[in-house]
């Protein structure tokens, strides 16, 4: 049985990724009154990234072509920790949320050096966004899960998304959480309302812009990985929600969360047909109503903290 | 003990001969042989302890008002003794190098290096006597040498006053340390430190005056907010070697003390742990946010030395909290963390600061805004830089990530007994996380800006310039600590493990969970997460130049359309930083100076801002007003009625509440 589950694992993580970008792009595109790209599009689009023979600017050192496989390889690692359905994730240890989050934060600041290696006025804007931003988001992250931890008695990633304690509690902690979660996976993602993908005006950007001089295979790796990243993200968000644990319905569950990050992946092409960007002034009060709602599950387990260990 | 007392013979002849031997590279030579000496002989004594062997003793006899000092060496002093000493001679290897020009010169180098020599035998007394007495004469040889250390240049006005700050403040630190003693002493009358661990053994208000003011002390000595302030000023004035010391090595005598003061306490009560705990996360906090602001390196990094401390504190008053709840896995993952986070901090800082000063040969700058594009040129200094500044964010695979974790990991520890209390220790895990992604900013920023994209003043380019081996060769051996206990965790732990154990034990339970306070599974799976990030970094290295199109193919940089950049456009510091210093916009001080052009034809204008540091300024303020304010209020005592009654009814219930605690 940990073999599907493993499958399943490895498929979301590196095959899924593409085909959420798909879907985001999809549901934008329908909004819009068009029938769009195929849902496998990216897939090609990276194909001829790789193909290409990148272009580099000529202030730029060693840090530039490395950057993008660091990246790559800090979000492979780290999503073999990540649990996308409650109960299993590949590697799992007490803690390991904290390695989880420092992993990709190590990604992050490989992608603002490579920003800041080309000298650009505009690719360091976005890796001081960028930085401003993901550094405000950690403490959502970190807390949230601290908190589900305190209330479910575990202390692995994997285990600390099994529903544990009375239903009611249960279900107001992990709504809020997956709702923090989504807002953190807007900003780390780069997602309307914290990023627009698609904006034309590289003084609007943050992700964006931080990749104005990679090309070809560079390009390509740093789409992946922030695809990726994205799906894992999602992932978690499903884990959390999920009604299923892997070890009593293995099947179920991962039926149920693979559904439920289509459904995430929906929710990200609506929310940007239907919202424009909010300004950057706004950002932090955006993280920081995340935040609120960490800080009220907390209060609530606090409350509660009879029922749990 | 013998051992020991040869390599202190060694220290001082070898001091001594640095400063009477004719020519420099002579004394520098002998100083250097004599450091090495010691610190083989002396590490032959403690390495033993730190891995389980028996803890050394002896007694000092003395003339009439100390008389006699006994000698300690446990794992605590062993494991400070273990890092401080090869370290301090490692300063002074990179000294060799960074005042090259000097030693060639006619300047007599020898009295800096002997100085180095007397702070090794600072730590040498701070480390191991069990008297107070002997204990403060070690503290102040410390304090001295190290001003004259950083006055290095005094020629320079700005780097005397810097010294000279550090002195007041140093000695604030000392007359703090001096009243705690003198509490205890006044109850027990001895200083010896066996005597004040009877009276710290049992509560009472005497014990908890004295616990705030070593404290305050420790804390003023290890340069904890809000007691930093001559910290970003001696740092950025002294040579780099020695900011490097005092941040990573000599300072953390104050953590030393908090340390030792704890074992002497035994059974710590709630209040201390979280007293600690709420210092220690301002701390940190403060620290990394004024990380962000700095313009000069090594201001920088000591912002950066006030966090990590901060970070340390974190650890121990999670240590007392396990103490005081009898949660053994608490205190074990607090201290064991804290005390890691020592040298941790030690070996990354110490790496930065060789780093500036490498810089600071290179290009006669350390200022942000006026270099870049380094990473072409320094060869050697950029790529370690770059890991010790991933180091330092607490990012795996590194050293620093391992100390925080066991941090994060004890902060959701569950722990009934503290009830309520698990909230703000959950939060305290929310202001690691901030502290983590500001520091993050940070770094970026600061290796960003120096050593990617082009230099921003091209004053600061010398074709001719060269990097020193012996600035290198002690930066190499700091990364190989680093990468040591990052990829190989147990590594660390074994370092850690004989001090915590003596923490430990003051605990009430003694099981076998005691044994392994860290499961090895634990460190198994964090070794396992390491090797897969580095395989798979190579594996994709490999993959992306072997398999897809490599070029050489090279344009200018996009500059969104306009066609005529300079280096100057570059992004710089300030604006680096300027969205996150909008969110904290209330916690810090901006000095703004500003000429406007104006009119039709108007004239250059101009506009500076300054992060200037606010604790600093509110008591110079005080300082200097502070006459006029208690003049103020003494004027009006007697003519406003109702001041003076608001005045007298407040002295009232201070003094009603005084009687009724008693």
């Amino acid at each position: 049985m940990s073999y599907l589950l493993l499958a399943f694992h490895l498929a979301v993580v590196f095959v899924a990724p593409i085909f959420v970008i798909g879907i985001v792009n999809r549901v934008k595109s329908l909004w819009a009154g068009r029938r769009g790209p195929r849902l496998y599009q990216t897939w090609f689009d990276l194909v001829r990234l790789l193909r290409k023979t990148p272009v580099y600017s000529q202030v730029t050192s060693w840090i530039f072509p490395v950057a993008p496989l660091v990246i790559l390889a800090t979000t492979v690692t780290a999503s073999l920790l990540g649990p996308i359905v409650p109960g299993y994730a590949p590697l799992g240890f007490a803690g390991d949320f904290v390695v989880f989050a420092y992993l990709l934060g190590l990604g992050k600041i490989f992608l603002m050096l490579s920003a800041l290696d080309t000298g650009s006025a505009f690719e360091g804007m976005g890796a001081s966004r960028e930085a401003t931003y993901s550094a405000l988001a950690e403490p959502v992250f970190l807390l949230g899960l601290g908190t589900l931890a305190w209330a479910g008695g575990a202390h692995s990633f994997q285990d600390l998304v099994i529903p544990n304690g009375s239903w009611a509690i249960d279900a107001v902690l992990r709504v809020t959480f997956a709702g923090a979660m989504f807002v953190v996976l807007l900003i780390e993602a780069a997602r309307v309302p914290a990023d627009d993908p698609t904006t034309h005006l590289e003084l609007t950007m943050v992700h964006e812009v931080m990749i104005l001089d990679h090309s070809g295979p560079e390009l390509a790796i740093v789409q992946y990985a922030s695809a990726m990243k994205m799906t894992m993200l999602a992932g978690i968000i499903a884990a959390v929600l999920n009604p299923f644990s892997a070890m009593s319905y293995p099947i179920l569950a991962v039926l149920f969360s693979g559904a439920f990050i289509v459904l995430v992946a929906m929710c990200v092409g609506l929310i940007e047909s239907l919202i424009a960007r909010l300004r950057f002034r706004a950002l932090p009060l955006f993280t920081f109503a995340a935040f609120l709602a960490v800080l009220t599950s907390l209060v609530v387990v606090t409350a509660n903290q009879g029922e749990f260990h | 003990m013998d051992r020991m007392l040869f390599g202190t013979v060694a220290l001082v002849t070898g001091a001594i001969l640095t400063v009477l031997l004719p020519k420099n590279r002579v004394r520098v030579g002998v100083n250097l042989v004599s450091q090495a000496i010691a610190c083989v002989c002396i590490l032959s004594d403690t390495i033993p302890i730190l891995f389980g062997g028996p803890e050394l003793t002896g007694v000092l006899q003395w003339s009439f008002p100390v008389e006699r000092i006994d000698l300690r060496i446990g794992a605590v002093g062993a494991f400070f003794l273990t890092f401080s000493l090869p370290m301090t001679f490692l300063g002074s290897v990179f000294a060799t190098g960074y005042l090259a020009h000097d030693i060639r010169g006619p300047r007599h180098v020898g009295m800096h290096f002997a100085l180095l020599s007397m702070v090794q035998l600072s730590y040498l007394i701070v480390y191991t006597v069990q008297n107070a007495f002997a204990f403060l004469v070690g503290w102040e040889i410390a304090a001295l040498s190290a001003w004259l250390l950083v006055i290095w240049d005094s020629r320079n006005q700005k780097i005397r006053f810097a010294g000279f700050n550090y002195l007041v403040s140093t000695h604030l630190s000392l007359l703090f340390l001096v009243a705690g003693i003198m509490i205890m002493h006044g109850a027990t009358n001895s200083f010896q430190f066996a005597d004040f661990q009877t009276f710290l053994g049992q509560p009472s208000n005497a014990r908890n005056i004295a616990f705030v003011l070593l404290m305050t002390s420790f804390g003023l000595k290890s340069a904890f907010f809000p007691f930093h302030t001559w910290l970003p000023r001696a740092h950025s004035a002294a040579p780099a070697h020695v900011s490097a010391l005092m941040s990573g090595v000599i300072h953390k005598a104050g953590l030393f003390g908090m340390l030792k003061f704890i074992l002497m306490v035994g059974q710590p009560e709630l209040w201390m742990g979280w007293y600690l705990l709420a210092v220690s996360a301002m701390s940190a906090f403060m620290g990394v946010l004024y990380t962000i602001t700095q313009r000069d390196i090594k201001r920088l990094l000591g912002y950066s030395s006030t966090e990590n401390v901060g970070i340390c504190g974190i650890g121990f008053g999670l240590g007392i909290l396990g103490l005081a709840t009898n949660r053994p896995i608490l205190a074990a993952l607090g201290f064991g963390g804290g005390i890691l986070h020592i040298i941790n901090h030690a070996l990354f800082k110490c790496l930065l600061f060789y780093g500036a000063g490498s810089i600071y040969r290179f290009t006669h700058s350390i200022d942000l805004e006026k270099l870049g594009g380094l990473l072409k040129s320094m060869k050697w200094t950029g790529p370690l830089f770059l890991l010790g500044s991933l180091a330092s964010a607490a990012l795996p695979p590194f050293n620093g990530f391992l100390s925080e974790f066991l941090l994060y990991y004890g902060l959701v520890q569950p722990a009934p007994e503290l009830g309520l209390g698990r909230m703000p220790m959950m939060l305290f895990a929310g202001v690691l996380a901030i502290v983590g992604g500001l520091s993050a900013l940070s770094i970026t920023r600061a290796f960003g800006l120096i050593f990617l994209g082009l230099p921003r003043d091209p004053h600061h380019v010398d074709p001719r310039a060269r990097e020193h081996p012996c600035m290198i060769v002690p930066m190499v051996l700091h990364l190989i600590g680093i990468l040591a206990i990052g990829l190989c965790p147990m590594v660390g732990l074994k370092l850690i493990e004989a001090p915590t154990r003596v923490l430990l034990s003051l605990s009430r339970k003694q099981p076998a969970e005691l044994m392994t306070f860290v499961p090895h599974a634990l460190i198994n799976s964090l070794t396992l997460v390491a090797a897969i990030f580095v395989g798979v970094l190579a594996v994709l290295l490999v993959l992306r130049f072997a398999l897809l199109p490599k070029s050489n193919r090279r344009h200018v940089t996009w500059g969104c359309g306009y066609t005529l950049p300079n280096t100057r456009m570059q992004y710089s510091g300030s604006s680096f930083s300027a969205p996150m210093v909008a969110v904290f916009r209330d916690l810090l001080k901006f000095l703004t100076r500003e000429e406007l052009p104006q009119g039709v034809f108007p004239k250059d204008g101009h506009y500076d801002t300054h992060c200037v540091d606010g604790v600093e300024q509110t008591m110079f303020k005080l300082l200097g007003n502070g006459e006029q304010v208690v003049g103020n209020v003494m004027r009006r005592l007697p003519e406003d009625t109702r001041f003076s009654f608001a005045i007298g009814l407040a002295g009232l219930l201070i003094l009603v509440a005084l009687v009724a605690m008693k």
